[in-house]
């Protein structure tokens, strides 16, 4: 009668390594089956004490038993290893913070112009600048405001104290819109080219939650010898859908600007409430987001454009506007006082 | 403008809910803000546009309407009137400023309630009503847009109007009861002593129609836009007919409306007219006839449109059309001082029918003939590097008060100031990043954020100039985490590191600093491109923060933006192994870590591939004068590995001429 009972001490070596959910206690199972002082080092040792019958059969098995269990003890470790929590399981609180390198932000309206800019160069247009002291030339009469037009006036414009180089009795003043950025450029460059302006503008507005005497104003320009209306509706159709979401619905109001004609204000289906009306839109369904049109062949004059080569399509919009309406943030204020606590919300 | 639904409908009929016709009017430019109910009515509070004086009122809105809708405009006869031969007294003096102006003079009238009818509609406008005579003059503006005003006749000394330039010193009380000063740039109404009205925005008590009025003077009149709007602002008055003038009234409408009230004033306050005046310096506007080429514009807006439909548009507008086929012959009505060629009919047509049934494309967008602004894509590369350093952005108010510039001692700065500030917190132009930046280091403080890291990339404004600049504020403690929680304040090489790695980042040549003389300069090529260090301690105390470390740099971004990064070149990547050396040394305290490291670097040559500093000791257990300083010196040679009997000479040279050159004591 043999001593041992190889399948027994294999369907039990099978239950113990398949329950064994610990690499610990499956090191010290693999000691005990096949360790050094372990069953199988025991069976071998007592090989040459066995009979000539007895023997090839007991090593047979043994070595079918050892190639068992060392091939299911791998398994089970690898199982274990990776899905093993591993280290130190029992003082790990995973629910205290992970450690970062510090991340500041970018200013809530510098997001804002990135989108917009971005959005833009991707539609072919490129980005530049422009100074934020300016002329009255450049800033009313060569985009047809009359002479006598009250955006002129000390109670809408900041004038500084230094007099103007290009116009004697007037002073320069500071821009109260980017516009003038495209008079300098069409004086500078012939068309074709699409650009789009982003920068600071100046009014002489009361301090409040709803004004600011310096905002920021996005302007946009494509100049051509075939730039058409349709073009207008359809590019500023394509940045809105782009930036608000595919679903955007548009609308283009009549409007007034002295240096586009025609000139529209555009509208957006309100991307809170999807145009049903809520408090974002003032139950409108609407959101007016900016202003466009087609540049005014007085503005193509003043900067001495061959008369009738060129068509153009220009459009503008505030920042903090923008701003406010996607977080609805309700205070104009907020951008400029830099509270970490704002500036880190975005 | 309001506009009352019950009125329009003496005009034209269009068949429209108030809700679809206040969308067909903000798609047409008119853009209805709100619809009330006032007593069985329906009123609109529509934006007009400053260049659509015309719509000013109910039969400019219902011109409009007739277009969109395509039905015929109606405007009510009234009574025929027979004007009088008879002459009164209107001389203007001021010619520029008032180009026409119809007076009449109606005896025994009698003053009373108005009908039901008008004071329903004055009611609709938000206007008061006060009497029969009154109440015309109002009517008759909110009707056809032409300010009209009525004196007592009586109590025009003289009989006499005269139209011209306040005198200085003159006085008048509006018949707002407020006493009002004037001056030579405001236009009044004078009878032969006094001024009895500013001219186009309030008459004067002394003249005001009354209960006991028997004789009126009606007065219709135009006048200069600019003269009225300028005096409405400096006297801070204004009113619906003020509102008018400014945007500019119809000139050949003035005999038009006086005659129309004249009717109604006979019709409601019975009487007779026994003189009428109208004097003129210009009668009427001559409109230009312009060619509108129909293919043109149907290239121009992308849409192409039909000259019949063109015609009937513009017909409903009161244009003049004529030709045939494509192009047409056009002539804008008297009141339309907008429309001034092709163009404006183009945008006349297309805002009729609607923006909303023109085509829609997208532009063919050709390569510019202007690149992008490398200042623009510099900033944002900027941006980028910051934040990842933990810094937030910062947009701080431009304009500042006299009181942040002396706070911050740049007072001696050049500085730039605004001719019409708004307040004096807003009256210069920032000569310094420093100053808007401590305001918000300033309130951050008071809200208790104490621990702050904070950039701008903004202008400052050298007199009529202006340049970017970045400006960077460090205050508090260096930045934690629950492991590592022991406080440390931020110093000068916290921001020095910040600086240095905008450099390495971009790939531009590494600044140095060089001690100045109040600040340390950021130097590149012999060049200062900025400064840094510790906001001294009276401007501290000035600005009312409490605390000894805000540290505060600023790169010349005009300078900064010549900047070329360097040209890399790929450098193999050895497989032999390094050498490190690490050197202990007590020097005196004016020796500086950067002489170190050059003399280390002349006698390394290309073994010594970097220096890595460690640690500067300035504590007990060294000299007093003297600093301990630790680095490594790491050997290595991308040819062959190094032995210790090759290094061993080069180390030992620069320990020797440290100790040679700077009395350097290896530790």
């Amino acid at each position: 009668m043999m001593r041992w009972d190889f399948d027994k001490i294999t369907q039990e070596a099978i239950k113990e390594i398949t329950a064994c959910d610990d690499l610990k206690n499956l090191e010290a199972l693999r000691v005990k089956f096949l360790g050094r002082k372990g069953l199988l080092t025991e069976v071998y040792s007592s090989l040459p004490t066995l009979s000539a019958e007895e023997k090839p059969l007991v090593g047979k098995n043994a070595n079918n038993f050892r190639n068992k269990i060392t091939s299911l003890l791998d398994e089970r470790r690898i199982l274990l290893e990776n899905t093993s929590t591993d280290i130190v399981a029992e003082t790990l609180d995973v629910s205290l913070p992970g450690i970062a390198a510090p991340v500041g932000r970018e200013h809530i309206l510098s997001q804002i112009i990135e989108e917009i800019c971005s959005t833009f160069e991707n539609l072919g247009f490129v980005v530049q600048d422009g100074p934020e002291i300016e002329t009255e030339f450049n800033n009313f009469t060569a985009l047809n405001i009359p002479a006598d037009h009250p955006s002129r006036d000390s109670f809408d414009t900041f004038y500084l104290e230094t007099p103007d180089p290009e116009q004697k009795d007037r002073n320069l003043l500071l821009r109260s819109q980017t516009s003038p950025v495209q008079i300098r450029l069409m004086k500078q460059f012939k068309p074709p080219f699409a650009v789009v302006i982003p920068g600071k503008v100046y009014r002489p507005d009361a301090v409040d939650a709803s004004h600011s005497f310096v905002f920021h104003q996005i302007e946009g320009l494509l100049v051509d010898e075939d730039i058409k209306f349709s073009d207008l509706k359809g590019l500023l159709t394509a940045f809105c859908q782009r930036l608000f979401g595919e679903k955007t619905r548009m609308r283009f109001r009549p409007h007034y600007f002295p240096f586009t004609e025609p000139s529209a204000e555009v509208d957006i289906s309100c991307y809170i409430c999807d145009g049903k009306g809520c408090s974002v839109c003032g139950r409108k369904g609407w959101l007016e987001i900016m202003g466009c049109g087609m540049v005014n062949p007085k503005v193509f004059e003043a900067v001495k454009y061959p008369k009738g080569k060129y068509t153009g399509l220009a459009f503008g919009m505030g920042v903090e506007r923008m701003a406010m309406l996607k977080y609805g943030i309700n205070d104009i204020r907020l951008f400029f006082e830099n509270d970490v606590r704002f500036l880190k919300q975005f | 403008m309001k506009l009352s639904l019950n009125w329009l409908n003496d005009f034209v009929r269009h068949g429209l809910l108030p809700e679809k016709l206040a969308e067909r009017l903000t798609m047409a430019g008119h853009e209805v803000k709100s619809i009330d109910e006032i007593a069985g009515d329906r009123v609109f509070e529509i934006e007009i546009t400053p260049n659509r004086p015309d719509c000013l009122n109910t039969l400019g809105l219902a011109r409009e309407v007739s277009a969109i809708v395509n039905k015929p405009l109606v405007l009510q006869k009234l009574k025929t009137i027979k004007i009088p031969k008879t002459l009164c007294s209107v001389t203007i003096e001021d010619r520029s400023a008032c180009l026409r102006y119809v007076g009449a003079v109606v005896e025994n009238i009698s003053i009373a309630e108005s009908p039901i009818v008008v004071k329903e509609r004055l009611q609709a406008m938000g206007v008061r009503s006060i009497n029969n005579v009154v109440d015309i003059t109002n009517y008759g503006l909110f009707e056809n847009g032409q300010p009209l005003h009525t004196f007592d006749y009586d109590k025009l000394i003289g009989g006499k109007i005269i139209v011209r330039r306040a005198k200085a010193g003159e006085k008048i009380v509006t018949l707002d009861g407020v006493e009002r000063q004037l001056n030579p740039s405001i236009l009044v109404i004078a009878d032969a002593e006094r001024a009895v009205a500013i001219a186009g925005i309030m008459g004067g008590q002394d003249t005001e129609v009354t209960a006991k009025t028997k004789r009126i003077l009606l007065e219709s009149a135009y006048f200069d836009p600019v003269l009225i709007r300028r005096a409405g602002r400096a006297l801070g008055l204004t009113s619906d007919s003020a509102y008018r003038f400014e945007r500019g009234v119809d000139l050949t409408n003035v005999d038009v409306a006086a005659k129309r009230a004249l009717s109604r004033l006979l019709d409601f306050a019975g009487g007779n007219i026994v003189n009428y005046r109208d004097v003129a310096v210009k009668k009427t506007v001559t409109q230009k006839q312009f060619s509108v080429d129909m293919k043109g514009i149907g290239h121009f807006l992308g849409t192409n449109i039909s000259a019949v439909q063109v015609k009937k548009i513009l017909g409903k507008l009161d244009f003049k059309v004529s030709g045939k086929g494509e192009c047409l012959k056009v002539m804008a009505p008297s009141f339309r001082s907008d429309i001034k060629g092709a163009i404006d009919i183009s945008e006349e047509i297309s805002r009729i029918i609607g923006y909303d049934r023109l085509d829609s494309s997208l532009p063919q967008i050709k390569p510019s003939a202007i690149v992008s602004s490398e200042r623009f894509q510099l900033k944002r590369k900027l941006r980028r590097i910051l934040t990842a350093q933990g810094l937030d952005e910062a947009i701080s108010y431009p304009l500042i008060s006299r009181g942040a510039i002396e706070k911050t001692n740049v007072a001696d700065l050049p500085i730039s100031r605004v001719k019409n500030p708004l307040s004096l917190d807003q009256e210069y132009l920032r000569p310094s990043l420093l100053a808007s930046l401590l305001a918000v280091v300033n309130l951050n403080f008071n809200h208790g954020q104490k621990n702050l890291r904070l950039f701008e990339l903004g202008k400052i404004y050298p007199p009529a100039g202006e340049k970017e600049v970045l400006g960077i504020v460090l205050t508090g403690n260096r930045p934690q985490n629950w492991q590592i929680n022991k406080k440390e304040t931020v110093d000068f090489y916290d921001l020095k590191g910040i600086v240095v790695r905008i450099f390495e980042t971009l790939g531009f040549d590494l600044p140095t600093c060089v001690l100045g003389k109040k600040t340390i300069d950021i130097v590149l090529e012999k060049e200062k491109i900025g400064f840094l260090g510790k906001v001294s301690k009276d401007i501290l105390k000035n600005w009312d923060l409490k605390s000894d470390d805000v540290y505060y740099a600023e790169i010349d971004l005009e300078k900064f933006y010549k900047l070329k990064p360097q040209i890399k070149r790929f450098v193999s990547l050895t497989d032999f192994p390094s050498i490190t050396r690490d050197v202990s040394i007590a020097v005196k305290q004016d020796v500086s870590f950067g002489q170190i490291e050059s003399l280390a670097r002349e006698i390394g040559s290309t073994h010594l591939i970097a220096i890595n500093f460690i640690e500067q000791y300035l504590g007990e257990k060294i000299a007093a004068g003297q600093k301990g300083l630790v680095f490594s010196l790491l050997y290595q040679s991308s040819q062959r590995t190094l032995t210790e009997a090759e290094i061993a000479p080069i180390h030992e040279k620069i320990l020797q001429r440290l100790s040679q050159d700077f009395g350097a004591v290896i530790r």
